[in-house]
């Protein structure tokens, strides 16, 4: 994946562990899983991946912090359109247990 | 208590123990992590079914030990009583299953506390190896030993009065109907199902399986009261008038 890594700090959940600075490739990788999941072959996973990243940076930019919530939220919300079975394993998969 | 009865209620049980659903989705997460980290079709496989024999050597374990622990208790206790307690606790564990066995939110996150859950989510993502994945169907039956305790229970108490050889097809019985979900599931998974769709299968008939799992229990409770408690006290009574 080929972004610029913009200096945004990412509270994590409940706030209860420290922040850490945004890593795309760390989103890339878990929508890439998500996809692969769902049995999407690699290229269309890749895409999926690579597109949910794109707006996921775009969506954070200008922010100087951002929560995990928040990027979960927005990348999900992308992944709905493109590509849904992925998404809802995304969405759902720290409700499965 | 015939042998077909015995053999019901012991298959009853033993669907109440089916209708729990911890091992299912300890399954359907780790074939889920398996498949996005391209690990290969055998390996997954190997993994699932490795899961699935540790179920299945835990609840036969399980079931084994309560019924050998029963068998030497009851030459002590009053068969009577222990069938009343047996109730008390269907009764009570029926309401507690329709009370908190699925939490009020999105998925199908159970009763467990939280951090037990998040370690149970955490073990099965970082499971690679068959042997872990046999250890991970352990903890998986013995988490959840607090609700399929009162099933298991019941089917040890009518197994203690079978013959050895029917002891031995009741125990697998109880242990193929208990498996029987986690067998489909394996078997879906295998087969190339998408796991996004076996989920969205069970998100949607939670509150069916919930409202099975506690009926069930309640039902099996007030049966067995009925019949080894209520029955044999009146009888008694209209022996001695």
């Amino acid at each position: 994946m080929s972004t610029t890594r913009p200096l945004i700090d990412v509270v994590k959940r409940g706030g209860k562990r420290t922040s850490e600075r945004f890593n795309p490739d760390k989103l890339h990788a878990s929508v890439y899983a998500a996809c692969l999941s769902v049995r999407s072959p690699e290229g269309m996973a890749r895409t999926a991946a690579d597109s949910v990243c794109t707006v996921v940076i775009d969506w954070c930019h200008a922010k100087p912090e951002v929560t995990s919530n928040d990027l979960r939220r927005v990348a999900a919300g992308h992944l709905e359109r493109i590509h849904p079975e992925a998404a809802y394993l995304y969405k759902h998969h720290r409700l499965v247990l | 208590m015939n042998t077909f009865d015995s053999l019901t209620i012991i298959a009853l049980s033993a669907l109440i123990h089916a209708s729990f659903q911890l091992s299912v989705s300890m399954l359907t997460l780790l074939s889920s992590h398996t498949i996005g980290a391209k690990r290969s079709h055998a390996r997954l496989l190997g993994l699932t079914n490795a899961f699935s024999a540790g179920v299945f050597a835990m609840t036969i374990l399980i079931l084994s030990a309560i019924a050998l622990f029963v068998q030497i208790a009851t030459s002590e206790l009053d068969m009577t009583v222990l069938w009343i307690v047996t109730c008390g606790l269907l009764f009570g564990l029926g309401a507690a299953v329709w009370i908190f066995y699925y939490r009020r939110e999105q998925g199908t996150a159970l009763w467990l506390p939280r951090g037990m859950a998040r370690y149970l989510s955490d073990r099965t993502k970082a499971t690679k190896q068959t042997g872990e994945a046999f250890g991970l169907g352990i903890s998986s039956v013995i988490a959840e030993l607090l609700f399929i305790f009162a099933p298991i229970l019941v089917a040890s108490i009518v197994l203690i009065g079978l013959s050895p050889a029917l002891q031995l097809f009741g125990i697998a019985l109880y242990c193929f109907i208990s498996l029987l979900p986690l067998l489909i599931v394996n078997g879906l998974i295998g087969s190339g199902h998408k796991i996004s769709r076996i989920q969205q299968w069970r998100e949607q008939n939670k509150s069916f399986l919930q409202f099975i799992a506690g009926g069930g229990l309640v039902v099996l409770g007030f049966y067995l009261y009925v019949d080894q408690v209520l029955t044999p006290t009146v009888m008694a009574a209209a022996r001695s008038v």
